[in-house]
């Protein structure tokens, strides 16, 4: 019978156990890293370090989860901080203004050829709003769940998953169902 | 009838954000990440330390007690004095507790559920 989350979490916190561990990890490398591409955008590398970091301070500070959320929430939101705080030093975050909303593409002017790569759509919405699409939507969180994770409040997270989809929507025109 | 299209929609992208999630072979990070954790802090246990000085100090007060020893020697001349036969069974009786316990140890260390392992034993 596989060892649930909270078993290997146990095992580490009892006797740091770094097999545990690396289950944990191996678990959870593919949604975290999947998590960070959207976020960077498909920067590969970047992402690849922001969630090595993540899997690091997870372990730095697996004392401080006390599993009232699920591990991999728990990890979402490691993630984000990360993306958040490397993102800050690079001087390439910016929240929802203006100036991001005009950088939006049109959905009329995007590459047909596209129309039918739902991840490269996805790659096209704005931060805010790609992220609790990936979050809600691929990754199966629940709003309040998102909310946790990105620390911002229930509505906003269900605004911003709206907006997301009507944007895919468009984006995705004409390849959905008949 | 543009509801029930909004829904169809709706469902369609949600299935396609599922399904499309690539999953992301480890290739390796698991082992990347492993290698730059933090190494185990050396624990301190004195449990060594504080068994052998019990079991030191106790053997030192029967030694004491008893005569300087002198019960080690009434017991092997009554050992000597038992019939063979005794010895045997008693030897016999002493293996089978040894190995009963030995063996419960290890089938408990094996299972990482221990009472799992005994219900499925005497299933």
């Amino acid at each position: 019978m596989p060892l649930t989350d909270a078993d290997l979490v146990a095992r580490v916190l009892v006797n740091d156990d770094h097999h545990a561990f690396a289950e944990l990890v191996r678990n959870h490398q593919s949604a975290v890293r999947g998590l960070l591409r959207q976020l960077t955008r498909s920067d590969l590398a970047l992402a690849d370090d922001l969630a090595q970091e993540t899997f690091l301070r997870a372990y730095k500070h697996i004392r401080t989860f006390r599993g009232e959320a699920k591990f991999s929430t728990w990890l979402y939101r490691i993630a984000y901080n990360c993306f958040r705080e490397e993102a800050r030093k690079r001087k390439e975050f910016v929240g929802i203004d203006e100036a991001q909303l005009e950088a939006e593409p049109d959905p009329q002017t995007v590459d047909p050829a596209l129309k039918h790569d739902l991840m490269h759509a996805l790659q096209l919405l704005p931060l805010h709003e790609r992220t609790a699409i990936v979050l809600c939507c691929q990754n199966g969180l629940s709003h309040d769940e998102a909310a946790r994770v990105l620390e911002i409040p229930l509505g906003t997270v269900k605004t911003n998953v709206l907006r997301g989809r009507e944007k895919l929507k468009k984006l995705l025109a004409g390849w959905g169902p008949a | 009838m543009d509801e029930m299209d909004e829904l169809l929609q709706e469902d369609w992208l949600d299935a396609r954000l599922r399904d499309e999630a690539p999953y992301i072979d480890d290739a390796g990070f698991t082992a990347a990440v492993v290698q730059k954790l933090p190494a185990r802090a050396p624990r301190r246990s004195f449990r060594s330390v504080i068994l052998f000085a019990i079991t030191f100090v106790a053997c030192l007060a029967a030694y004491l007690i008893s005569d300087r020893g002198r019960f080690l020697i009434v017991a092997a001349e009554r050992l000597a004095a038992m019939p063979f036969g005794y010895i045997c069974a008693v030897a016999l009786l002493c293996t089978v507790v040894i190995t009963a316990v030995g063996a419960s140890a290890a089938f408990f260390t094996a299972n990482d559920r221990p009472l799992d392992g005994l219900v499925r034993l005497f299933r």
